[in-house]
């Protein structure tokens, strides 16, 4: 089967940022959730993906297209969506209907009204008086109508209220029930991801620091409480992200747990109390604190 | 280099749908400035020329960042850039929405001015003097489109529109300086002179030169970033 996209040692340099070494893969039909602090490369790797950026090394594979060459067959199938993109301010959504409908063959007019339906947007109004969720909305309207086979997706929540952040995932789960659609996105709120994604990919400071299954990369990370002093050099271990004393209690995080590590800490005269599952949210930032994922 | 022309042909409709409005504007306040200029008289000469200079130079900056700066200040260039398009596929369906949007009122305007000035009691040396005035503009335009096209400051673009086109008034000043065009303005034939013709061609050449080149440059990228 073909993957929905291949990076194959990517790099790519700019004056004050650089991604490099990027080797990743989305097997068709797979939801991956592209998670990293501002400046990771998130963005820089959405365009080499859509091929609007052009590798300083390695090969970007898409639908089986490689880009910047074949952008164009490769976007006939793609579905991309920014934060920062706007729809024209004076033009209605029909309007913009009417444009994706003269581009894209694939345009299924049903499924357009029905997500006009379901996302309450007036099509006869001019898009500059939508607001923000509204402005989202329409824009991932003009993806999904088109029944791309891959959708990128550049921060989607950002910035909604609750009610609208629902209604988008709600219609990105239902595309999801499509087997072969697959999804990449990039999102801050690491609930949405955790809700989402199949795969988990984190970036930080240009290099890709984990890529792995959602629930086997979750089932990694334990949050551990421990009866006993802080011995010296526990950060050192390769398994543990985080350790820290508060009076006899010693909180670990480990990002490689295993059965052994209690018995492990035991020889250093720490008893565990309790290793708990930890969530995303907290993986992420413990991960970015401690300069490392994997 | 294959281009895709169905939506190429849909972007330069798009582009000429969102200028439409103030084509329509530019080409009536044109149309005034040409009835000034078709009373004949010294003060309606100079309120008639005064007004189609600034439409023409509105032509040209209107148009331009309409299409690009526009597009780059309120993020629909990301929009565009999303579909199935290529560097080249943009750079040339932006070149064929520029050179109409503005192409229209300035041919328009041209085959006006230049009627003016044969029909009515306006001196027919006019025309040449005419015919070097819209050179320039076009050569002015030629120049702040191909800027806009390869800078990505808003800064920059704005000074290299203003910068040439201000640049009209010592260009009709040293036109002024040249007493083989100056003198035929006030005769009542149409006189080609070689200063004339070595200015209007050159004006026309470097036009084409300069979109020719910027175009090809700008096609060739791989990608857009």
């Amino acid at each position: 089967m073909t993957p929905a996209f291949r990076l194959s040692g990517i790099a790519k340099r700019y004056p004050h940022f650089a991604l490099e070494d990027i080797s990743l893969e989305l097997p068709e039909g797979q939801v991956m959730g592209l998670v990293g602090v501002n400046g990771a490369g998130k963005t820089t790797l959405l365009r080499l993906l859509n091929g609007l950026a052009a590798p300083d090394a390695g090969e970007v594979r898409v639908l089986g297209h490689v880009l910047p060459g074949a952008q164009v067959a490769a976007k006939r199938d793609i579905g991309f969506a920014s934060e920062d993109m706007r729809l024209y301010r004076g033009r209605s959504l029909r309007w913009h209907m009417d444009l994706m409908q003269g581009i894209y063959a694939g345009w299924d007019a049903g499924y357009a009204t029905e997500l006009v339906r379901r996302f309450d947007l007036t099509p006869e109004q001019a898009v500059g008086g939508y607001s923000h969720g509204q402005r989202v909305k329409a824009l991932l309207l003009l993806c999904l109508a088109r029944r791309p086979r891959l959708l990128l997706f550049d921060e989607p929540t950002t910035g909604l209220d609750p009610v609208a952040r629902i209604e988008v995932l709600e219609a990105l789960a239902d595309v999801l029930r499509d087997e072969r659609r697959s999804v990449l996105f990039s999102s801050h709120n690491t609930h949405d991801v955790e809700q989402l994604a199949d795969s988990i990919t984190f970036l930080h400071r240009g290099r890709l620091v984990a890529s792995a299954d959602k629930h086997a990369f979750m089932d990694s990370w334990r949050r551990v409480v421990c009866q006993g002093a802080l011995p010296a050099g526990l950060d050192d271990w390769p398994e543990i992200a985080s350790a820290r004393a508060n009076g006899s209690l010693v909180e670990i995080k480990a990002r490689a747990w295993d059965d052994g590590l209690p018995a492990r800490l035991a020889a250093q005269g720490l008893q565990v109390q309790r290793s708990d599952p930890m969530a995303l949210e907290d993986i992420f930032i413990t991960a970015v604190r401690s300069g490392g994922v994997a | 280099m294959t281009l895709n022309i169905p939506v190429i042909r849909l972007l330069v409709a798009k582009d000429w749908q969102l200028f439409q409005k103030q084509l329509a504007v530019l080409v009536l306040a044109g149309i005034v400035a040409l009835c000034f200029l078709g009373l004949a008289k010294p003060w309606a000469f100079y309120v008639g020329s005064l007004m189609l200079l600034i439409v023409l130079v509105s032509a040209a900056c209107f148009s331009i960042s309409t299409s690009l700066m526009n597009e780059r200040k309120e993020h629909t260039l990301a929009f565009v850039m999303s579909l199935p398009v290529s560097p080249a596929d943009f750079t040339v369906s932006k070149l064929i929405g520029n050179l109409l949007t503005f192409g229209v009122p300035f041919t328009v305007l041209l085959g006006g001015a230049l009627a003016v000035v044969v029909l009515t009691p306006l001196p027919d040396g006019l025309l040449v003097y005419s015919l070097l005035i819209f050179a320039y503009i076009l050569f002015a335009y030629a120049v702040s489109l191909a800027a806009v096209m390869s800078v990505t400051s808003e800064g920059w673009a704005t000074f290299a529109m203003v910068g040439t086109m201000v640049m009209i008034n010592p260009y009709i000043m040293g036109l002024a300086q040249i007493p083989d065009i100056n003198d035929g303005t006030r005769v009542d034939a149409v006189v080609w002179t070689t200063p004339a013709v070595a200015i209007l061609s050159t004006l026309v050449l470097l036009s084409v030169a300069i979109i020719g080149g910027a175009t090809a440059y700008h096609a060739r990228k791989p990608a857009f970033y």
